[in-house]
């Protein structure tokens, strides 16, 4: 009796966890949806709308890569509540297509885990809120470290970085990010 | 060919318009090896930046990150040598409200290579560079301003065909760039910048600032100048005086006079044509000689033997008693159009005023989920010091928002203890969650009950991170709302939304603080405060009678006590007045200047010009311009005024020599003016003796040394604002796995005991 009260508790517990690692990934795909759908408003309308009446942000642009099949809709800020909604504009870095360097953050193992698969050469097509949009060729990776990132926003040029955990399939987070760093292609649009 | 075959081309990351685009790329380690010589040397400057005599010793190699203040590397095959620097001379001119400053320096190839030359010089902050010139051996470029993308390609064409070329950037607004190519071994380098800048006003003192040094990081502490008083050490050479207390870092061994010919120290005149009687003239951090022409005039040099630089030169200066102006007024006429200069003192208080006006101050909290962790801590340490700032006559409230929002007290009540005791408790038990619905807040803040009258003054301190997308609806509310209130933004952690502090502050003629740190909390809050506690002289407008101006700064804001408002315009012409208004405390004040009888200034066009450019960049930040629409403004401005900004640089290509290999360039045909004392025939006729056989040097143990820690550590250029990544990593993966687990336990626990009873 007790062993079979105990293995219910374990497995409850167990259960609880899946169902709390699993809800992480539903918020992330549920939110893209939402996300989707003010994104589109927004575009239409010119006007910043939010996802839903209490989020403390709002859909800024859309990632694509096509070879991929990969999208995502980015929000305004990389605070923890953003991310776990969707890739976060990191603060103080251009938007997509003004000179410098654009810097996208995701969690590498929902919205970002598509990065592993990108190669340098990659087209990564990002529009903005005003529906323009802009593409960038990939030039190359790099793993650095969180505080050491060597991005300067303020570089000349228009550049893109979209930035994630590394290593992929570690278990824990670690100090380490893995940046895709990508060139705008002359003669945008 | 041979010429090509004894050149080595440098700045493989500048040699393509893709390199440039990948700056952010080349930054990271692995890539860095392809960076270019002006990378490097910039570097150099960001990761340490005093100056440093010893620098002044011939060929030492050295690695960029060793450099000090304005160096010039060069970049040979095996690492870098800091070129042989054999004097500096800085003639400032200030005539009025300007001063323009002449920088003068000589370097040497001394190796035996081609190089490519780095040279890297803070400047004031607001100072215009101009001109460039430049005389490489028996070469003279002139600098001309182009757009900086062009004007890098115009460097790379001539570096790459083996002509000399240089090239001026301004890689921060006060941190700039020459780059010189292809100097042949033995030759000398002289380069001459001329910049423009306002002279600072503070109180009744004024001040001009020649910076030796880069950047906030290394300003000097008022306790060094007791270190001034040493400066009778008879020379920087000798070994007893030992000014830069990092000297371990350097790699440069100390120099022996007796084994060197004496180095040119760095020479620093300034006119100082102040325009009225002067008092009291001072250098803050060096020791001068003084000499007086007449009343108004000084001749300000550094006294004999040469002072440490490892700190700005800063002259000061006063007024005779009395004399103090309280306006100025300035013109200039370039092309067809006449600049102004405006500086106007408001007029200080009487006794009476002096004694600060009652405040009625509400404060605002952000008590939002994202101000989660940090921020929310940092804002109640601001809020429970600004609490304590308040005075028994004052008045106060605490609203604190998320997407609910409460007051603390229905209206204002006095900060008597009792009430201050309840309004310490309520913000310590704020914790951070919700949304963030700020106008509500916002509107109640500036909900002007009239329990005070108007012997109070109104202010509303708000303090969030600013993470809302409406932000139109909030300015639409403070610009309909304020009234009388003033909202001082204080913008809290690392990154909060600086375009809606910066407009909501402008909007609501207050200011913007950023707090980004709990150890910023005392000294920002005490800034602020300074502000909040002292007369400020408000509502200011300006009208022109006759004559239609571009003036800026284009939003004119409070002037806060003891400082000038300064004023630049651009005229149609020169007529009729120029009228001020606004109040001091409660009290009218204006003031009218006939345009007309404005004294002659000098490079004000230039000026007004850098200002312009000021209030374009602002303009970019806060939205009100596209960064295209303001960039083009800045291009526009800075290619008519010939200024080297953001998007413009100066570049010198010496496409067809005029004279005949090998002649020697004579004095005459040098498009600058040599510093005073400086012999044309010895800088750039026959080589004199080498100061120090640089063989010797290289073949230094230490030479190997140096470039090995220039492999292992490539400099990386800081950010201005570095980027931190965010943490991109759920623990989603970990619950699964551990889930899992827990359920494979479970099945085992109930599984294992029945198999059991059925064996039995």
């Amino acid at each position: 009796m007790v062993r079979t009260v105990t293995a219910l508790s374990v497995a409850l517990l167990g259960f609880l966890l899946i169902g709390q690692g699993a809800y992480i990934h539903a918020k992330a795909l549920v939110a893209q949806v939402l996300l989707e759908r003010a994104f589109d408003e927004s575009v239409a309308t010119g006007r910043i709308v939010k996802p839903w009446s209490w989020a403390d942000t709002w859909p800024v642009a859309r990632i694509e890569v096509k070879r991929l099949h990969a999208s995502a809709i980015v929000l305004a800020g990389s605070s923890g509540q953003a991310l776990a909604f969707g890739p976060g504009h990191v603060e103080q870095t251009p938007d997509a297509g003004e000179r410098g360097v654009a810097v996208y953050a995701a969690h590498r193992d929902t919205h970002f885990s598509f990065l592993r698969d990108v190669k340098p050469g990659d087209d990564i097509a990002v529009t903005r809120r005003d529906g323009r949009t802009f593409h960038y060729r990939v030039d190359d990776h790099a793993v650095v470290r969180y505080d050491a990132s060597g991005i300067d926003p303020r570089a000349d040029g228009y550049a893109l970085a979209l930035t994630t955990c590394w290593p992929f399939n570690a278990v824990t987070s670690g100090p380490l990010r893995y940046v895709v760093h990508a060139t705008m292609v002359e003669g945008r649009e | 060919m041979s010429l090509y075959d004894d050149i080595r081309i440098e700045g493989v990351a500048w040699s393509g318009g893709r390199a440039l685009k990948r700056m952010a790329a080349a930054m990271v380690p692995p890539l860095f090896g392809a960076c270019g010589a002006l990378l490097l040397g910039f570097a150099a400057l960001f990761v340490d930046l005093r100056p440093v005599w010893s620098a002044e010793s011939p060929v030492t190699i050295t690695s960029p990150n060793e450099a000090r203040s304005g160096a010039l590397l060069l970049k040979t095959g095996d690492g870098y040598t800091e070129a042989t620097r054999l004097g500096i001379d800085v003639d400032v001119t200030v005539s009025g409200p300007t001063a323009r400053a002449r920088v003068t320096q000589i370097f040497r190839n001394e190796s035996k290579d081609w190089v490519e030359a780095t040279y890297v010089y803070p400047l004031p902050e607001g100072g215009a560079v101009d001109t460039l010139k430049m005389v490489v051996g028996d070469r003279v470029v002139v600098g001309e301003i182009k757009e900086r993308q062009q004007a890098r390609v115009i460097y790379e064409q001539a570096k790459r065909s083996g002509h000399k070329a240089a090239l001026t950037e301004q890689q921060r607004p006060n941190i700039f760039t020459n780059a010189v190519a292809n100097i042949g071994p033995g030759e000398t380098v002289l380069v001459q910048i001329e910049y423009q800048e306002p002279v600072h006003q503070s109180g009744d003192t004024f001040s001009l600032r020649v910076p030796l040094v880069v950047g906030p990081r290394y300003n000097p502490a008022p306790v060094v100048q007791s270190v001034d008083l040493r400066s009778d050490g008879g020379g920087w050479g000798a070994a007893t005086t030992d000014p830069v207390p990092d000297r371990d870092k350097i790699a440069a061994p100390v120099l022996d006079p007796a084994d060197h010919a004496p180095v040119n120290p760095t020479q620093i005149t300034v006119r100082l044509q102040a325009g009225f009687p002067l008092g009291e003239v001072k250098s803050s951090f060096h020791a001068v000689n003084m000499e007086a022409p007449n009343a108004s005039t000084r001749i300000v040099r550094l006294a004999e033997g040469a002072v440490p630089a490892d700190r700005d030169f800063e002259l000061t200066w006063k007024a005779a008693p009395g004399k103090t102006p309280s306006v100025g007024l300035f013109r200039e006429h370039v092309g067809d159009s006449d600049y102004m200069l405006a500086f106007v003192t408001p007029p200080a208080l009487s006794e009476a005023e002096q004694k600060p006006r009652p405040r009625e101050v509400v404060f605002v909290i952000d008590n939002s989920g994202s101000m989660g962790g940090t921020s929310i801590a940092q804002a109640k340490a601001s809020l429970i010091y600004a609490l304590g700032r308040l005075q028994p006559n004052d008045r106060f409230n605490v609203i604190r928002f998320d997407n609910t929002m409460s007051l603390l007290f229905p209206d204002c009540v006095p900060a008597d203890a009792e009430h201050l005791d309840r309004a310490r408790s309520f913000v310590g038990a704020l914790e951070a969650q919700g949304g963030t619905e700020m106008v509500p807040a916002m509107q109640a803040a500036l909900h002007d009950g009239g329990v005070s009258d108007n012997s109070y003054v109104r202010q509303v301190v708000f303090l969030t991170d600013g993470a809302i997308g409406n932000e139109q609806q909030l300015f639409d509310t403070i610009a309909a709302m304020r009234g009388r209130s003033r909202v001082f933004m204080v913008g809290i952690g690392s990154a909060p939304n600086t375009f809606l502090m910066t407009r909501a502050a402008e909007l609501g003629r207050g200011t913007f603080t950023h707090i980004g740190s709990v150890d910023q909390v005392e000294e920002r809050m005490r800034g602020l405060f300074a502000k909040l506690e002292n007369p400020a002289v408000t509502g200011l407008s300006v009208t022109f009678s006759d004559a239609k101006a571009d003036l800026t700064p284009a939003i004119l804001p409070d002037v806060y006590r003891g400082e000038p408002l300064v004023l630049a315009a651009k005229l149609g012409q020169l007529k009729g007045d120029m009228e001020i208004k606004g109040k001091v405390g409660d009290r009218p004040w204006s003031v009218k200047l006939p345009l007309a009888s404005a004294a002659e200034g000098k490079g004000l066009s230039k000026l007004w010009a850098r200002r312009k450019i000021a209030d374009a960049e602002v303009a970019r930040t806060v939205g009100k311009a596209t960064p295209d629409a303001a960039d083009k403004t800045i291009l526009a401005l800075a290619l008519e005024h010939h200024l080297v900004t953001r998007l413009t640089s100066l570049v010198a290509v010496d496409a067809t020599p005029s004279r005949p290999d090998g002649e020697p360039l004579k004095l005459a045909d040098l498009p600058l003016n040599l510093p005073a004392g400086w012999d044309f025939a010895k800088v750039f006729g026959e080589q004199p003796k080498p100061l120090a056989p640089p063989s010797e040097r290289r073949a230094d143990a230490s030479d190997g040394h140096v470039q090995l820690g220039l492999r292992k550590h490539p400099p990386v250029v800081a950010p201005a604002s570095p980027i931190v990544l965010p943490k991109t990593a759920t623990d989603a993966e970990l619950k699964l796995l551990a889930g899992a687990a827990l359920l494979m336990l479970a099945l085992m626990m109930m599984v294992i005991p029945r198999r059991r009873l059925a064996v039995r």
